[in-house]
């Protein structure tokens, strides 16, 4: 250690040893299971622990400084429609979709709750269109907060891109807005509320829009196609904990939820035959969880992500998906049986200082010994290449080795946090992982709320933070974009950048250079890299850059550019 | 500085003792005339510095160092095992010293447990290696061996540089700091 720092981290070590005495107190008195659901101050309930994590000093009876909010408070949830299951919509040129924002009565985990839902369902209305479609989509609010609906990846016109106060108001209680939603580009695209993500969305306010390619080998062939909504909740025992009213809490890590879902159920299930080839198209809706997803032993390939195919398939023995990304992958069950699809991870536990290893299944799938229809199988021995893709993207290899046009970092600004987090987050400080894969400090940051962390993304060049950054480009251009994910932090994290209205390359990570490109709206920075995106500015008008964990977004980590046609 | 310089003079014209295992030592390089670590890819952040040993002559001003990057293969912006564990390529670099005239410089990882290893390649002339570990926490170690054997299970000869990941970096907070009175034993620590 050098001299200089001794000072002061002994004068840490020793306020937090001092600090610890009256805590330890508490602890033993209230065990944590004993604390969970316990009504506090301001209607909030202790936050969910593993009771083998002692709690830090001080903490025992805090409470995040905003107030609790639960939709419906004090609804009785029987007096609201059951949800239904997600209904596919296929729409054609033209065509027109009423949806109905509204509170809707959930069973996750035997328990009934309040949420809310896209016309009833959970997820919202699976809407098909073709490519180069245009669809009419007529939104009523009907719950207590005013909403948009943002269609995440689509390059629509820019009024229709529902953020509020930038391209439309919000639609209060009782108010409607039609959107026209064009769609150029095929894919798995999904819509979204652009107000207060880390409530909305995590109440169940999300769904897919595929837009499908007048190419009937777009894809490979497969046997099936499923549609999975990766999803979490945080509960306990008496439904799921408030959210912040006036700001969201958890806000230094985002709300990680302790109940996972997949199309919104939690005992998600699928029967396939012996060699049977699905093709998964997987979207991230969680406010921030980072899914690892695995697929029990069988073989994967990824296919296709955000705003297209990749150059060429290839063969993963998982898919890393942050929030807001969408993948495509197909995978062959080979053996009869059952097969976990889980979110498998090397979890963090800060207090013991070690990774565990930690799995959540998704879904199980029941392979039957009946066989598949052969020749599906075999196919899905080749990997393709898609030339069409190679062919589009030759077209920007001349910006690949360009300088950096716009270069931004990332940063967190914290004030009145709790003293013992201060100190424990200051001390702690020496390892941070590329990606947040768990909570490991749940009641930290559950008391940070977006009232007290500021997340930044700052523009090296002038120095101008969030907001106050001003980027103008013109139609045609091609933009290099350097993001660097600072670790040199108060606490750094992975954060899934989103570009509205447009799409880009990810053409490397700390300079290695991607050799299997696809276009993306959305790409996660780890913690401590430098990754470099081309952006093509193709489409005119006032958009957005942030990140999509719902709370840092909430905390500030956004700004705008404009596009002049 | 003059004195040290002298030291180096002179052991470059002296007979170099042989380490333990009978294997010649290496030679210093002045530090003027080599390049010190720079990182070539990877993240700043996770890279980490290679502590000579002093296990052999000729490492006093020697600096090593390894860096890790995603593998570029990997489809998103990291790379992890079906365990979820994190895969890197890594890659060894030494500087400020000759390779060995006789012996093999190899790198490898090992876990902090040191209950398994896996070889990373010898350095060569370049002092460079480089190859791929799949574990959250490891050690890098380099080695002086007396041969190179791609199919060696573990290393032979005495280490001369290593280092641990940054992740190393993560301790328990049990029994001191804010937790210090916690009771170890219900954490699975100490009786």
């Amino acid at each position: 250690m050098r001299p200089a720092a001794a000072a002061p981290a002994f004068f840490t070590v020793a306020l937090l040893a001092v600090m610890a005495a009256p805590a330890l107190g508490q602890h033993e008195g209230h065990d944590m299971h004993e604390m969970h659901g316990m009504t506090m101050e301001g209607g909030w309930r202790m936050v969910p622990m593993d009771p083998n994590m002692p709690m830090l000093p001080g903490l025992a009876e805090a409470v995040p400084v905003v107030g609790a909010f639960l939709p419906g408070m004090g609804m009785d949830p029987s007096m609201l429609p059951a949800a239904r299951p997600s209904e596919v919509v296929e729409m054609g040129d033209g065509d027109t979709l009423a949806i109905s924002v509204s509170m809707v009565r959930r069973t996750i985990e035997g328990h009934e709750m309040v949420m809310y839902g896209y016309n009833g369902q959970y997820p919202g209305p699976l809407i098909q269109a073709p490519k180069d479609a245009t669809l009419v989509v007529q939104v009523t609010n009907e719950i207590q907060t005013p909403t948009t609906i943002h269609w995440h990846g689509i390059r629509l016109e820019n009024r229709f891109d529902g953020v509020p106060g930038v391209t439309q108001d919000a639609i209060e209680q009782g108010e409607s807005f039609t959107y026209e939603v064009h769609v150029p580009d095929a894919g798995m695209f999904w819509y979204h509320p652009h107000v207060r993500e880390d409530v909305q969305q995590d109440l169940g306010l999300f769904g897919n829009l595929h837009v499908t390619s007048p190419d009937p080998e777009y894809y490979g062939p497969a046997h099936r196609e499923e549609v999975f909504v990766l999803d979490d909740i945080l509960m306990d025992d008496q439904g799921p904990l408030p959210w912040g009213d006036s700001a969201p809490t958890h806000a230094l890590m985002g709300r990680f939820g302790n109940v996972m879902m997949v199309n919104g159920e939690t005992d998600h299930r699928l029967t396939v035959r012996r060699g049977e080839v699905v093709r998964f198209f997987l979207t991230n809706v969680a406010n921030t969880r980072t899914f690892n997803l695995t697929f029990g032993g069988a073989r994967a390939k990824i296919v296709a992500s955000d705003i297209g195919r990749y150059e060429r398939e290839a063969w993963v023995p998982s898919v890393v998906i942050a929030p807001a990304e969408r993948y495509v992958v197909d995978v062959r069950f080979d053996e009869p049986g059952e097969v976990a699809i889980a979110n498998t991870i090397q979890a963090i536990n800060h207090f013991r200082g070690v990774f565990y290893p930690h799995v959540d299944t998704l879904s199980m799938v029941t392979v039957t010994e009946e066989r598949a229809e052969a020749s599906v199988s075999e196919a899905f021995e080749t990997l393709r290449e898609h030339e069409a893709v190679q062919t589009e993207i030759d077209d920007f290899r001349q910006w690949f080795g360009r300088e950096p046009d716009h270069e931004l970092e990332t940063a967190v600004r914290v004030r009145d946090l709790h003293n013992s987090i201060m100190l424990s987050m200051e001390a702690d400080t020496l390892y941070f992982p590329p990606i947040e894969w768990n909570d490991g400090m749940p009641m930290m940051n559950w008391l940070s709320t977006g009232e007290q962390v500021t997340w930044i993304l700052r523009d090296r060049a002038t120095g101008a933070e969030n907001e106050d950054i001003d980027w103008r480009f013109r139609v045609g251009d091609v933009v290099k974009i350097r993001i660097f994910n600072d670790p040199d932090s108060f606490h750094p994290m992975n954060h899934p950048i989103h570009v509205h209205g447009q799409r880009f390359l990810v053409l490397s990570v700390d300079g290695v250079e991607s050799d299997n490109l696809v276009w993306k709206d959305t790409a996660i920075a780890p913690v401590g890299s430098t990754m470099d995106l081309l952006v093509e500015m193709s489409n005119p008008g006032e958009w957005m850059i942030h990140c999509h964990i719902a709370e840092h977004l909430s905390a500030g980590m956004m700004f705008g550019f404009t596009v002049e046609p | 500085m003059t004195s040290r310089v002298f030291l180096i003079l002179a052991l470059a014209v002296a007979p170099i003792p042989l380490p333990a295992a009978g294997l010649a030592a290496t030679e210093p390089v002045h530090a003027s005339t080599a390049a010190i670590c720079t990182v070539t890819s990877g993240p700043e952040y996770y890279a980490f510095p290679l502590a000579a040993t002093d296990n052999i002559p000729g490492t006093g001003f020697a600096r090593g160092r390894a860096e890790i990057a995603v593998p570029a293969q990997s489809p998103f912006p990291i790379a992890l095992a079906a365990d979820g564990s994190y895969v890197y390529d890594v890659q060894v670099a030494i500087d400020n010293m000759r390779a060995p005239r006789s012996g093999t410089l190899v790198a490898w990882v090992t876990t902090p447990d040191l209950d398994r290893v896996e070889r990373i390649g010898s350095l060569g002339e370049t002092l460079r290696a480089s190859g791929a570990v799949s574990w959250n926490k490891f050690i890098v170690v380099v080695t002086l061996e007396s041969g190179d054997d791609p199919e060696a299970a573990t290393w032979s000869g005495p280490i001369v540089f290593r280092g641990m990941s940054r992740s190393g970096a993560m301790h328990t907070m049990v029994g001191h700091g804010a937790l210090q009175q916690e009771n170890c034993t219900s954490y699975g620590y100490g009786g």
